[in-house]
């Protein structure tokens, strides 16, 4: 593609701008995607050069360093211990100690029977005492996982101690060199509200995200690659193991997934990922641009009252949202308020089929959820507009602009600057609005011909209610639920990527700030 | 009190930006000393490193002969006031003044008479309780000093403190900041981008570009003995007019050719370049608008034309452009003219200049360096 | 006499335009609320079936409000408050650690760190459902003793919605902790006494957004619940009452379980309108 200088290009006429810039951002997004893959390989390489420089220090470290630093290699903390660290050596050793009981007791069990996630299932065994036979179960699938991934955890932590103690011994050596003070177990203390407070600050926020978010989307991810699903629930029925990418396979193979006839999987996921994008761009701009007309309207110099019309509206945030969304959704059911109310008069003959229809439900639940949106955006953006300087609108009055021209070009390009990366987020929020959906019509109306033994489809379901539908369907196929649950993630991270890496370049022109 | 002294000091931003390169400078005790230079040259930077609010790359910062290096902030012995004031906006002026000898348990009776003592050198005592939004600029400004004057400090560090005031303003405090050094008697270390500022607080000036220093001295020095054309235009105002030209050596005596004029080099200038052995060549020549003199036609004397005239009050700035199209300014007390010769200067009129040999800067070309030191 | 004419129609030209808007307002306020006053209404009506064709009861009386107090009602809300209460004092310490660190402090991990949080966001988060359901089954935590199953879960995971306090922290100036710090505070004494004050606004609309969070939490409860009504909050309770075969007898008093719900929550929300506004105008949009 042609490039054009500033000169050129301020000299085209305004449809071949626009077919530029349409062409600019179309040739970046594989650029900004392969940018990104460099990015990610350089990343690689450079945390390869890392470990290869760590290895190569820690055995300068052991070359150079005296008996005690050598000792330290074996029995963390010795070299802290040696030199008067008292604090310090006591919790490395307390954690090599920890480490080394934990992995001789427990861990070393779950780890060596990852690799297929238990031989011996649940059996029927006769029992003399009952004089019966009883199931005995033996291994557990689902233990082996969970436990396995977090001793892998575990051994990761170790590792990074025990560099970490590798280090000390060397720097003990260094300050002991230029004749400075080692500190003391009084002083570690002290700086942990001091030089060290963002490690105290953090430590009980990131345990929480690392066992309560982290381990469990491991854990997940992992999943997508076994069998686990409610026939083979690892435990009480029959144990689950790796199958490879066997899952990815059956997602996106174009046969049938039963025997009923009922389309495939690929197919329905494709239907489902189209309108969950369809209701995410609706749902976002929507409410969005209705928003801000309701923030402007209310801010426009003249009208009174402007703290009344505000409360009205916020209100309706503080109500619990499955309040108004479950009330909301009974009130347009086929024989709800609306319905009875509008036949009563006499104004319709049969109720209109909002949940029933295809059509009808998803534009109701974009209406509907302008309804629940709106005061929020009108709250936002009301505060953003009345930071835009006054006399960015004095100078466009005076040369000669009106209301849509000042609205069009200085409140609108104000606005998108301001709250681009909100958009984005809201946008990828919508896609995983699971309430709204979830609690207006649980997906209705049915698609009968993408229901089947991942449970029921409706054509108001978006991925994630599809996701949750798996895992509570008939046969719970967890492992379906995985691989739905990590394609969301590549839609999501896909399009942030290329949001986040395009459009800067196209926003430089309208730099507010 | 205390020196300061900063060895091979360097900053280094996200492992290749370099923000201050190689910074050596030994502050003696109770000095007074400005680090000036446009903004982004790193003055603050290096300030901020002697303060300990940024980590130092490389390097060592000794304050009292002790490296101060690993300490924290408050272990330094320094008060710093900020560009921006950074006054604790929740807290009345005095609890503002008070805040770091509550911090050091200093009994309540002790810190009234101190605060009270720093108010009333300042002017700010009827002030007291108030918050500080509801002070001016100017009153802010006095309690950020008055904040840094209680802690009894080795060393005064000061980051564009007027620099958020309007011209009037910083006038007053400029000197008021010359009566504070005197009553408190320590060492200072002064950032600012003003070189008015820099001229009149220093003891002695670091002028700073890219991280580099470019010249250390008292402002006699950096002022007559610029090492460089940096120093050279960044020092004085309006800066010093740079025009290139050649020298010639004839029979042991330099002269220079601007604009087909033939100047001698002479006097101790002179002296200087033949000391050095310089040959004839392109050379920098730099006169400062001050130096330059109306004439009246002559032999070497400059025709040019006024382009724009700025009246100053005290002085007069011509713009004048001469014929090969150079672009000078030259600095007329409005006390020398008489009333014909005022009304003359209007745009478009021709005249005369010169100047004398020692007023004349000399730079080396290529390497921008002073060819006279 | 021309100027004049023409100032008169600009005049009248923003009468006409405000009562347009007025009206357009009035037609809004209508539409946002009415819902609100239906449940209210309806929260009022004796006669009991879901299917009637008009708002304004027949006859009213307090049946429903007795109704919920006889039913289980009393201890889902009591379940729902304590974790609200708990996520409130919780939420909010874990959410402040987070964002004042990563606002305040350079430190090596802490690009890496955002990035990696990020991603993490990206996924979605009722995937982790079945696992957590079951880690909180091995520690006895569900069903009848889900309460404390969720504070739990709520709470840990919290430290990833930092972006809003973040952003309010950005725009206290650093140069505050700085005058702090030269001034011989630690880095904890500029955050109880400088920052802390200062962030009473981000403070409340953490603590108000963390409190009413818990009234709405849905999937994850019911998940958790497991069918067990000991361990339901208002939400996953009140859900149950409008399956289409409960919806008859119990839509009345699933309007009177609205009207309680809202009534505290609307309450406490309008007193701190102020610190939601702040934080939602300033720290969203900053992210």
């Amino acid at each position: 593609m042609k490039r054009y200088s500033d000169m050129e290009y301020l000299r085209l006429s305004k449809w071949n701008k626009f077919v530029y810039k349409l062409v600019s951002f179309l040739v970046s997004i594989p650029l900004g995607i392969g940018h990104f893959f460099v990015k990610i390989w350089k990343g690689i390489k450079e945390f390869g050069g890392k470990v290869a420089a760590e290895c190569k220090d820690i055995w300068t470290t052991f070359v150079t360093g005296d008996w005690k630093t050598k000792l330290s290699f074996l029995v963390m903390g010795f070299g802290n211990l040696a030199h008067g660290q008292i604090l310090r050596g006591v919790m490395f050793l307390l954690f090599e100690v920890v480490f080394i009981f934990y992995m001789v007791t427990t861990g070393g069990y779950w780890l060596s029977k990852l690799d297929n996630l238990g031989d011996k299932g649940p059996e029927s065994v006769y029992n003399a005492v009952l004089d019966t036979n009883t199931t005995v179960f033996n291994d557990n699938s689902f233990k082996i996982l969970l436990y396995g991934v977090l001793t892998i955890f575990f051994i990761i932590a170790f590792i990074y101690t025990w560099r970490a103690n590798v280090k000390q011994n060397k720097l003990i050596n260094q300050i002991l060199k230029s004749g400075k003070k080692l500190k003391s177990g009084k002083d570690d203390l002290k700086s942990l509200v001091d030089d060290q407070f963002h490690k105290t600050l953090l430590a009980l926020p990131m345990v929480g995200i690392l066992v309560f978010t982290v381990m469990p989307i491991v854990f997940m991810v992992l999943v997508a690659f076994t069998n686990y699903d409610g026939s083979h629930n690892g435990y009480s029925n029959a144990l689950f193991t790796w199958v490879g990418l066997k899952n990815f396979g059956t997602m996106f193979s174009w046969t049938a997934n039963t025997s009923a006839g009922l389309q495939s999987y690929s197919a329905t996921f494709g239907e489902i990922l189209t309108w969950t994008l369809i209701w995410a761009f609706f749902a976002t701009f929507t409410n969005y641009f209705l928003g801000m007309c309701v923030a402007m309207m209310i801010n426009k110099k003249g009208i009174h009252l402007k703290k009344m019309w505000r409360t009205i509206l916020v209100m309706t945030v503080a109500i619990p949202q499955f309040i108004s969304l479950m009330y909301v959704s009974k009130m347009f059911a086929q024989n709800g308020l609306l319905n009875q109310m509008l036949m009563n008069h006499g104004w319709i003959k049969q109720p209109l089929p909002f949940w029933t229809d295809p059509t009808w439900a998803r534009i109701t639940v974009i209406i509907i959820n302008i309804w629940v949106g709106i005061p929020y955006l009108m709250l936002i953006t009301t505060g953003i507009l009345m930071n835009i300087p006054a006399d960015l609108y004095e100078s466009a009055k005076i040369d000669g602009a009106n209301a849509w021209q000042q609205y069009r070009k200085i409140t609108l390009p104000y606005m998108l600057f301001i709250t681009g990366p909100y958009l984005l987020t809201s946008f990828t929020g919508n896609m995983n609005n699971f309430n709204v959906i979830y609690l207006l019509t649980g997906g209705a109306p049915t698609n009968a011909a993408a229901s089947g033994a991942a449970g029921s489809v409706g054509y108001t379901d978006l991925l994630i209610t599809w996701l949750f539908k798996i895992t509570t369907g008939g046969e719970s196929l967890y492992y379906l639920a995985s691989v739905v649950g990590i394609m969301v993630f590549v839609v999501v991270a896909l399009i942030s990527l290329v949001v986040y890496n395009v459009l800067p370049s196209i926003k430089n022109e309208e730099d507010f700030q | 009190m205390a020196s300061v002294k900063l060895t091979n000091v360097k900053k280094i931003y996200d492992k290749n930006v370099v923000a201050v390169h190689d910074f050596n400078l030994e502050i003696k005790d109770k000095e007074f000393v400005v680090f000036v230079g446009p903004s982004g040259c790193g003055k603050s930077t290096t300030l901020r490193m002697i303060a300990g609010l940024e980590d130092i790359s490389e390097g060592t910062v000794e304050i009292d002969g002790e490296v101060v290096n690993d300490l924290q902030p408050k272990d330094r012995g320094i008060a710093m006031v900020f560009q921006n004031y950074a006054l604790y906006p929740h807290m009345s002026v005095y609890d503002n003044i008070a805040f770091s000898l509550r911090l050091k348990k200093v009994p309540e009776d002790v810190i009234y008479d101190k605060v009270t003592k720093a108010a009333e050198i300042l002017g700010i005592t009827e002030y007291l309780m108030r918050k500080p939004r509801a002070l001016s600029g100017g009153q802010r400004q006095r309690v950020a000093i008055g904040r840094a004057m209680v802690r009894d400090s080795k060393v005064f560090l000061m980051d564009e403190p007027l620099s958020n005031l309007d011209a009037k303003l910083r006038n007053q405090m400029r000197a008021e900041i010359i009566l504070l050094r005197q009553k408190l008697d320590t060492t200072f270390i002064y950032v600012t981008h003003d070189q008015t500022e820099a001229m009149t607080l220093a003891d002695r000036i670091v002028i700073m570009k890219d991280g580099f220093i470019m010249q250390v001295g008292s402002p006699d020095e950096v002022f007559d003995m610029p090492d460089n054309l940096f120093v050279a235009e960044f020092i004085g105002a309006p800066k010093m007019n740079i025009v290139r030209t050649k020298l010639v050596c004839e029979g042991g005596k330099y002269y220079v050719t601007p604009f087909g004029a033939k100047i001698p080099v002479d006097g101790d200038k002179g002296k200087a370049l033949a000391a050095r052995n310089v040959k004839s060549g392109d050379v920098l020549l730099g006169v400062r608008p001050e130096h330059i003199q109306l004439a009246k036609a002559a032999d070497h004397a400059i025709p040019c034309t006024l382009v724009v005239d700025e009246m100053m009050g005290s002085e007069l700035h011509l713009h004048v452009d001469t014929e090969d199209g150079s672009r000078l300014i030259v600095r007329v007390p409005t006390l020398d003219l008489d009333k014909e010769e005022r009304r003359a200067l209007v745009a478009g009129a021709k005249l005369h200049i010169t100047f004398e040999g020692k007023a004349m800067h000399l730079f080396d070309p290529d390497t921008e360096k002073n060819l006279l030191t | 006499m021309n100027n004049e004419k023409r100032h008169m129609g600009l005049k009248t030209l923003n009468r006409a335009s405000n009562t347009v808007i007025y009206i357009l307002l009035v037609i809004i306020s209508v539409i946002w609320l009415l819902p609100f006053v239906f449940i209210v209404f309806q929260s009022f009506r004796v006669e009991s079936t879901w299917q009637v064709g008009y708002v304004i009861p027949q006859q009213w009386g307090l049946q429903n409000y007795i109704n919920l107090w006889n039913s289980d009602f009393k201890r889902w809300y009591l379940n729902t408050f304590i974790i609200a209460l708990a996520s409130a004092v919780l939420v909010t310490v874990i959410q402040l650690c987070m964002s004042y660190t990563l606002s305040r402090f350079r430190f090596k991990m802490r690009g890496p760190l955002m990035r990696f949080m990020l991603i993490l966001g990206m996924f979605p988060g009722m995937l982790t459902m079945i696992i957590l359901y079951r880690v909180l089954a091995d520690l006895g935590l569900t069903q009848a003793n889900a309460v404390p199953g969720l504070i739990l879960v709520g709470v840990a995971s919290s430290g990833m919605g930092y972006y809003v306090s973040k952003g309010f922290f950005d725009t206290i100036p650093k140069s505050l902790d700085e005058a702090a710090r030269v001034d011989g505070a630690t880095r904890f004494q500029v955050l109880y006494k400088i920052i802390l004050p200062l962030a009473k606004p981000i403070v409340i609309y953490t603590i108000l957004t963390a409190f009413m969070g818990p009234w709405g939490d849905f999937v994850f409860a019911r998940y958790v619940a497991m069918g067990t009504s000991a361990g339901y909050n208002v939400a996953v309770g009140m859900y149950s009452w409008l399956t289409n075969d409960q919806i008859n007898s119990w839509y009345t008093t699933f309007c009177a379980g609205g009207v309680i719900v809202a009534l505290p929550v609307t309450i406490l929300f309008m007193c701190l309108q102020k610190y939601y506004v702040e934080g939602v105008t300033g720290g969203a949009v900053k992210g």
